[in-house]
């Protein structure tokens, strides 16, 4: 052994033992029992209702990027509900544990949660909600939205992407595992060091923390690969980057991102695990280690990472707004700019999260005015999307609601944003629960956009609107929930109430504290309502079925296609004559049209090699963890040797035929027929020199159609 | 003059302050540290709070105000505001929208530099440019270890654990560092926060005419027993200081190397232990960070915090001082 290890290893189990099972834990055990039952019920009605095959076929070893992306956000929606319940654990304990008379239980001297325990709860907390909530949340929008609105039948690489998934979801599964098995890190999402050395930190919690974030950030990491890929390379004719929909450039953005900022991380984690493995000294305070190096290195990867979850929202939002205000996206290349411009200079403020580490005021003010500068664009998509509502028809149904709100909270986040930029204001507010307002007003953007785009994609994959009333209420009760939390931690961050503290010394922050438990409990109930709004819309379902464009007012591509969305999306690729294509066809009257004729398309098959790939690499994860050296090796020579077989076999694919494919689109009209709100036209040109599908007879498309709505320039 | 508007503006944020106060904490006296400093750094700190705030939230209020006009205007079936479908550009528009983000960050910016090099913690000019010439400032050599703060007042060669005490109408020049992890150095109504890490020095520096007491906090987290490395802050009259000095010194105990290596092993200060050191070993500071770089560390053996109420016990039990 390289290091010495508090609690013995052997060469069978590592570091494994019985003492790591906490059974004895009044919260855990109760916990861990409870999911043990409910397991054993979802695994029992799966077996009786015979839906194994199925399961496999359909979902875990699929490569079609719709039922990915599905299983993304099923998983970040899992994961986001597991950060729910950490945020309630460490709102009642900060609500309880005031005061040198406040009473203690379960081994603790005040609250409930000991401070070891405490510590694991919000590290915990952090990493799910940025990582494992709305990191695959977001991706998975982008991997059932960008191909269908660029026009693809598929991601460029279908199995990378089914990898991606399976890599995230193992990541997911290592730090539930811990809840059982081990314990967390206490030294909260970002890491400390060197409290995250083994002096200071000698359980496997940390351990945990460095593996679910490596495996979050390759899966991550690979699936920005291939959207950017898929966005390049996969177009349908016509689809010049002029037309591109502003979610795809959203997307562009923060993959951009993405794939730049994540191997630091990657490093940065390596070299912890250097450190903790093998006696390295990057990050100690002895020894010609830095700590401050780790701090450096983390937040080159964690801002621009804010960011990348914040596009795709902004994306989102710039979607939504011109749908429900019946006119096009105001400012276009504005947005596509400013886009552009948030994902550069993200890459340059990263010191903005330390400024109170003492660097000198030159250092400090360079990078308080870049942090400023992400502002500006900031500040410009606010105002695009209050141009875009200006001269419009609103219809406020919940996906809007949803949106707006999303706005507002951008104002607040923004606003104290700017404040946290001026280091004269970030040194009384660092470290304190101002910044944690802050962030999670900036978070908050990101929730509601994707409880927007869950609302207005839901009819696009899967044929069906969701009910309105318990949208609508969950989105009152949701909003009235972060009122309640978020209005009081400002006030607590004025006041001078630091994060992370496991004990309040400060009695006179109690009534505030209360306020927000009272907050949190009103956001569980607004999950109650979300349950109830999937039950209901389930339920009816067959009174809200929809034809291709479901709201009636949308304008991208994907609205083009049938929902649910067929696997192969576009029977025949449709031929962009200009940007909000759907909009401009619906304005033409050509919204309907159906190709003459059909061709074979060629699709790629099924695979079982991604999910078992990610089961390898969470048996690797978990060696790695508990240092069982020998599982380690087999993982990683399995995780090789199906690696090197899938490159040789590679996927020939397989092809459908004009006529199965003619016989599906027939299907799917018929569906929507039924519904009575779909009359189909047949026949590729229309409207002199305006195409609508690609066709050989007719020569490439020369000049823009007449009536273009989105490049109308009119002042 | 400046400072005239200075102090106007933040009057007139007091009283505005003021209202929720009233409303939620009766007569507990101002809870908001932040909007009630007491020392140069944390006022100057708070000038810019407020600018920032007026300005920035002027432009957040009217563009939210902008939105909720279209919301009501241009809402459909109502009729209010004209419609135009295809409406998507216009490059006045366009010009305010790039125009006044870039000038409100221009703005500010130029405050924000003004602002760091006023409140630099190494050399705070708020401080060091309106020190009396032969003004004789206090130092102050901070080591935190898991989980207690050192106070070392070299001049006098000696040490207080868990409390501050300084004179009024004195600069306090500080320099921090730490036995095991990093935290945060932070007294809200005094001076903001500066980082203290194991093996190096950071510097901060305060300077208050308000006789009063002050809570420090320690801002970072830095293991189980953070929440509990508090420390009172207290300022005194020139007088009052003089006489604390000596009381002070005339305690028996003192701190050596040999003895600060005991009591910088984990230690969770549930009861707010004051100890007095009337002496200290010369270079403490010094060797501390010397020890640190050359690896010395203070581990945490596993599990120490998985049961609070039986390492309290256990705590107790070893007397520790
Ligand atoms: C106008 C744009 C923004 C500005 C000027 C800004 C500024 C800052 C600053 C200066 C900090 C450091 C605070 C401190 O620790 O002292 C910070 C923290 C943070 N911001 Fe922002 N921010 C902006 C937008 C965003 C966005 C869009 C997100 C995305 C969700 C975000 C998420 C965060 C997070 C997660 C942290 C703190 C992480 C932590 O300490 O745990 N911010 N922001
Ligand atoms: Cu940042
Ligand atoms: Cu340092």
């Amino acid at each position: 052994m390289l290091v010495d290890l508090a609690g013995g290893w052997n060469p069978m189990l590592g570091r494994l033992a019985w003492s790591q099972i906490p059974y004895d834990n009044p919260i855990l055990a109760p916990l861990f029992v409870a999911v043990v039952i409910g397991t054993i019920i979802i695994l029992g009605l799966i077996t009786y209702y015979g839906k194994w095959t199925y399961l496999w076929k359909e979902w875990l070893t699929t490569v079609d990027h719709k039922k990915l992306g599905v299983m993304y956000i099923i998983l970040g929606l899992v994961m986001l509900f597991r950060g729910f319940i950490d945020g309630l654990m460490i709102r009642t304990q900060q609500a309880w544990a005031v005061g040198t008379h406040s009473s203690g239980v379960f081994g603790a001297t005040h609250g409930y949660l000991t401070p070891f325990h405490f510590g694991q709860v919000y590290s915990a907390h952090g990493l799910i909600m940025i990582l494992l909530a709305a990191t695959p949340l977001l991706v998975g929008f982008m991997n059932i939205i960008v191909p269908i609105q660029i026009g693809a039948r598929d991601m460029a690489y279908p199995y990378l992407n089914a990898l991606g998934l399976w890599i995230t979801a193992a990541a997911g599964a290592l730090i539930m595992i811990s809840l059982f098995v081990g314990d967390f890190a206490h030294n909260g999402w970002f890491g400390y060091a060197p409290i995250f050395e083994l002096q200071y930190s000698p359980g496997v919690g940390v351990d945990y923390w460095i593996w679910t974030m490596e495996l979050v950030a390759l899966g991550t990491t690979l699936g920005g690969i291939n959207i950017l890929a898929t966005i390049i390379k996969m177009r349908a004719p016509g689809m010049s980057w002029g037309r591109l929909p502003i979610f795809v450039w959203a997307s562009l953005s923060a993959n951009v991102i993405a794939l730049t900022s994540f191997p630091a991380l990657q490093v940065a984690l390596g070299l912890v695990a250097a450190d903790r493995y093998l006696g390295a000294h990057f990050f100690t305070a002895g020894l010609g280690g830095n700590l401050m190096l780790y701090t450096n290195l983390f937040w080159i990867w964690g801002h621009p990472e804010v960011y990348f979850v914040i596009l795709p929202a902004f994306g989102m939002m710039s979607e939504i707004f011109p749908t429900f205000s019946e006119k096009p996206l105001f400012g276009y290349i504005t947005m596509v700019l400013a886009s552009l411009a948030i994902a550069g200079v993200s890459w340059l403020v990263w010191l903005h999260h330390f400024f109170t580490m003492g660097a000198g005021p030159y250092v400090n003010s360079a990078f308080s005015v870049a942090t400023m500068l992400v502002g500006i664009p900031t500040g410009v998509k606010v105002f695009n999307w209050a141009f875009t509502m200006y001269r419009g028809r609103l219809t406020f149904n919940a996906a809007m609601l949803w949106a707006i709100g999303a706005l507002f909270l951008l104002l607040i986040g923004g606003l104290t944003g700017m404040m946290l930029a001026v280091p004269a204001i970030n040194y009384m507010v660092h470290n304190s629960v101002f910044v944690v307002a802050h962030f999670h007003s900036m978070l908050l953007v990101i929730v509601y956009a994707i409880f927007a785009s869950v609302i207005y994609w839901f009819p696009k994959v899967f044929g069906f609107k969701l009910d309105e009333f318990w949208a609508k209420t969950m989105f009152w009760l949701f909003s009235a929930g972060t009122t309640l939390v978020f209005v009081p931690m400002y006030m607590l961050g004025f006041m001078g109430m630091t994060r992370r503290l496991d004990y309040v010394f400060n009695t006179a922050w109690h009534p505030y504290l209360l306020v927000m438990e009272f907050g949190i409990v009103v956001y569980m109930i607004s999950v109650l309502a979300f349950f109830a709004l999937l039950y209901v819309s389930i339920r009816d379902h067959a009174k809200n079925r929809v034809g291709t464009d479901a709201w009636g007012t949308s304008r991208s591509l994907e609205w083009l296609t049938h929902s649910p969305v067929p696997f192969y999306n576009f029977a025949v690729l449709p031929h962009i004559s200009t940007r909000d294509e759907v909009a401009w066809r619906r304005d033409n009257g050509i919204d309907h049209v159906q190709p003459d004729h059909y061709e074979d398309i060629h699709m790629p098959n099924n695979t079982g090699v991604a999910i078992i790939l990610g089961g390898l690499t969470f048996v690797l994860g978990f060696a790695l963890v508990w240092r069982i050296w020998w599982l380690c090796i087999l993982s990683l020579l399995a995780i090789m040797a199906l690696v090197i077989y899938r490159s040789f076999k590679g996927d020939p694919g397989y092809i459908i035929t004009a006529a199965e494919l003619e016989e599906m689109e027939k299907d799917a009209m018929r569906r929507e027929a039924q519904i009575g709100k779909q009359h189909y036209r047949v026949g590729g040109g229309v409207l002199g020199d305006a195409i609508a599908y690609e066709r050989s007879d007719l020569p490439p498309l020369a000049s823009q159609p007449g009536s273009s709505v989105g490049l109308d320039h009119r002042s | 003059m400046q400072v005239k508007w200075r102090n106007n503006l933040k009057n007139g944020w007091r009283y505005a302050a003021l209202a929720p106060i009233l409303l939620l904490n009766g007569c507990a006296g101002n809870p908001y540290w932040i909007f009630n400093p007491k020392g140069l750094m944390a006022d100057t700190d708070l000038f810019y709070l407020i600018l920032d705030v007026v300005i920035m939230g002027s432009i957040v209020g009217l563009t939210a105000l902008l939105v909720i006009w279209f919301m009501w205007r241009y809402q459909k079936g109502k009729n209010r505001g004209k419609y135009d479908p295809t409406w998507s550009h216009s490059n006045t528009i366009e010009v305010f929208v790039w125009g006044i983000p870039i000038i409100a960050v221009g703005f500010l910016s130029w405050f924000a530099v003004k602002g760091t090099f006023e409140i630099n913690p190494y050399n705070p000019t708020v401080i060091t440019n309106h020190m009396k010439p032969n003004g004789d400032p206090v130092e102050v050599d901070v080591i935190a270890t898991d989980w207690q703060w050192l106070f070392v007042y070299p001049q006098y060669h000696m040490a207080v654990t868990n409390e501050l005490v300084l004179p009024a109408h004195t600069p306090v020049f500080f320099r921090l560092t730490s036995t095991a992890v990093t935290t945060t150095f932070f007294i809200p109504q005094l001076v903001g926060m500066i980082d203290v890490m194991p093996g190096m020095r950071t510097k901060n520096a305060l300077e208050s005419n308000n006789i009063g007491e002050y809570q420090g906090i320690a801002s970072d987290y830095a293991g189980a027993g953070t929440s509990w490395m508090t420390f009172k802050t207290k300022m005194l009259s020139s007088a009052d200081f003089g006489q604390w000095v000596q009381k002070v010194q005339q305690s028996p105990t003192s701190m050596t190397y040999t003895s600060f290596n005991h009591y910088a092993e984990p230690y969770i200060d549930v009861h707010h232990k004051v100890a007095y050191f009337s002496s200290v070993q010369n270079g403490l500071f010094d060797h501390v960070i010397d020890e640190v770089m050359n690896g010395k560390t203070w581990p945490i053996p596993p599990m120490m915090t998985e049961n609070m109420v039986a390492y309290m016990q256990k705590q107790d039990a070893e007397h520790r001082d």
